[in-house]
């Protein structure tokens, strides 16, 4: 395979990757409202816990890791999702409870400098600054394939994977279910004032999305074969806001086209341009700078994103009596006027 | 008197709501200073009072959305001090808000269908192994929202997302949605504020509705003549604590009240 496929099934492969984790964000942010700004931990938990439940025993591999169990794919993805999902309810637990929109945001990102930290110089957990490598290719012994080979394959798993999870995000947004979440978005008080229990809405909304973050980071790591602290600076957090600010909060097909713009033409796709002589790292900050512009310029101009929230329209029941289309009926007692204003 | 005459009586007698001793204070300040008073079943209630006099306050302590320093707030004979407010509603007891707070990025159709307070729909168990349940129910609640966004003149808006709308057009959107939680009890705060005389007559002819199906009504207005003609029972609330309750016609004469918010009111209204 010539180095330009690679590049494209590469390129593809991150866009169906952020496609998953930014439907994760979204069901958190765009559709209930949680600001988690400590989002790229729980693609990390579930990047080293998918690695590691694939790894066999630490011993003799020169790494140190928790876990070792050789667990194949895609049960060691599902786990790698589950294990973030459980750091959600733990993050849940302390914060929402107590904490709204800022401070939550605060106390979050703070979190994700802790597991930063902690992953990054506690050796004995996924072996520190070093992180996971050697992480076993999913099916390529089974498929006889090479590593030149594998890449367009787990772009397609990636799809494949990408797909499902699309389907069931869309079942949950478009339910009563995604309805109360955006109620609770546009404002807690009034949803909790209708009975809604907002914690335990606001704590589904984080289980589910944080699974999506777990998934992500599993298979990148399964791509990759690789995983270490430099992969996951709690500033990658923003990336994942600004895919789904560009391509439209609230809108699950509005994800891959943030996906596309943000991830494959601004972040990966510059990697891959050979560097500026004499100006080493250039195009990296470059690269840098044009997410923040092209995020300030859709929150002046196009606030909804690319492709915005859809309005959600319903098959209207059968006229079944006289009432007449929008024109008020009962109110018998003292009302005279017909139009609301 | 047959026990089943005394039975009944005694439930006519229990007041759907009763606040007793409620006391709220904001930095020292006292906000609500023992308040206490009963909302009849099936009526519709004034609670009136001068700016400051802890109105909204209590509404907010009755529904849950504020927790009181002292005092007991009893729905049905239960104790509810101090619930939850998703709690409070699920006893029946839904509110309105004095500025109007719509589900914005919501359709108005939506808006409605947030209400009902138990969907099956909300469970991720339901939408993937019941969803027959879901859709079926789903259903139901759409035709019931459109019987009542058609009561209420927003049919036309269903699809038009709530921040889209006008003021009036959101103080319906509040009541509607308020109805369409099925509530046994609604806290109107400020229905008729900053809305036109003909949409004023129009909300009041709503609420006199709802009583006829059954729903009691607290309603916090200022406006005395949608009061003197809706209103079955008055509560005047001064510097947080009760001052008198009955008729409106019968508070006019009393001089406590008068001095402190009927005097004022007349007074303004007869110089504006």
């Amino acid at each position: 395979m010539s180095a330009i496929w690679y590049y494209v099934f590469t390129l593809v492969f991150f866009l169906f990757d952020y496609f998953i984790l930014a439907m994760g964000l979204n069901i958190q942010y765009g559709e209930t409202g949680i600001l988690n700004f400590a989002y790229i931990g729980f693609v990390a938990v579930g990047a080293y816990v998918t690695g590691a439940v694939s790894m066999p025993n630490s011993a003799g591999t020169g790494q140190h890791y928790i876990l070792g169990w050789g667990v194949p794919f895609p049960f060691n993805l599902i786990i790698g999702g589950l294990a973030a999902s459980a750091l959600a309810v733990i993050v849940a637990l302390i914060t929402l409870r107590r904490l709204r929109t800022d401070y939550l945001a605060m106390v979050l990102i703070s979190l994700s400098l802790v597991l930063y930290d902690v992953c990054n110089n506690f050796v004995p957990l996924f072996n520190g600054a070093d992180g996971l490598y050697n992480v076993p290719e999913p099916m390529a012994g089974m498929f006889h394939l090479t590593s030149n080979s594998f890449v367009p394959f787990f772009a397609g798993v990636a799809g494949l994977v990408a797909l499902i999870m699309w389907f069931i995000m869309s079942r949950i947004t478009n339910s009563p279910l995604g309805r109360t979440f955006r109620a609770i978005r546009d404002d807690a008080g009034v949803a909790a004032a209708l009975g809604k229990g907002v914690f335990r809405y606001q704590l589904t909304s984080m289980l589910i999305g944080s699974f999506y973050a777990g998934i992500g980071g599993g298979l990148i790591i399964q791509f990759g074969g690789s995983f270490n602290p430099s992969a996951w600076l709690p500033g990658e957090t923003f990336v994942i806001f600004a895919v789904i600010i560009v391509g439209g909060v609230g809108n699950n097909i509005g994800l891959i086209v943030g996906a596309l713009l943000v991830e494959t033409m601004l972040v990966h796709l510059p990697a891959f341009l050979p560097a500026i002589p004499g100006h080493p790292g250039l195009i990296e900050y470059v690269d840098a700078m044009l997410i923040g512009v092209l995020l300030m310029v859709m929150l002046w101009f196009r606030p909804q994103g690319m492709v915005p929230e859809r309005i959600r329209r319903f098959a209207m029941p059968a006229l079944g009596s006289s009432k007449s289309d929008g024109e008020p009926v009962g109110a018998t007692a003292v009302a005279t006027s017909k139009e609301a204003e | 008197m047959t026990n089943t005459d005394q039975t009944a009586t005694a439930q006519v007698d229990v007041p759907i709501l009763r606040c007793v001793n409620i006391v709220k204070s904001f930095l020292g300040v006292k906000a609500v200073n023992g308040a206490t008073f009963d909302v009849p079943k099936g009526q519709i209630t004034a609670l009136i009072g001068p700016n400051g006099a802890g109105k909204t306050t209590v509404v907010n302590i009755l529904s849950g959305a504020m927790k009181s320093d002292s005092g007991t707030v009893e729905i049905n004979g239960v104790d509810v001090t101090n619930w939850e407010n998703y709690k409070i509603a699920r006893m029946g007891l839904m509110r309105t808000f004095q500025l109007s707070r719509e589900l914005g990025g919501l359709t108005v159709l939506e808006n409605l269908l947030a209400a009902p307070k138990v969907q099956a729909g909300e469970s991720l168990m339901n939408i993937f192994f019941r969803p027959g349940l879901v859709k079926r129910q789903e259903r139901e609640n759409v035709e019931r929202a459109v019987e009542i966004l058609r009561t209420y003149g927003l049919y036309e808006l269903r699809d038009n997302r709530a921040r889209e709308l006008s003021g009036g057009q959101k103080k319906l959107l509040e009541i509607s949605r308020g109805v369409m939680a099925s509530p046994s009890l609604l806290l109107l705060d400020e229905p008729m504020a900053g809305v036109n005389p003909a949409l004023i007559e129009r909300i009041g002819g709503y609420i006199l509705d709802l009583k006829k199906q059954g729903v009691t009504i607290l309603m916090v207005e200022h406006n005395l003549n949608v009061v003197e003609q809706i209103c079955d029972h008055v509560i005047v609330l001064a510097e947080g604590r009760t001052l008198a309750t009955g008729r409106l016609s019968d508070l006019r004469a009393n001089q406590e009240v008068v001095q402190a918010y009927l005097g004022e009111v007349i007074h303004a209204s007869t110089h504006s």
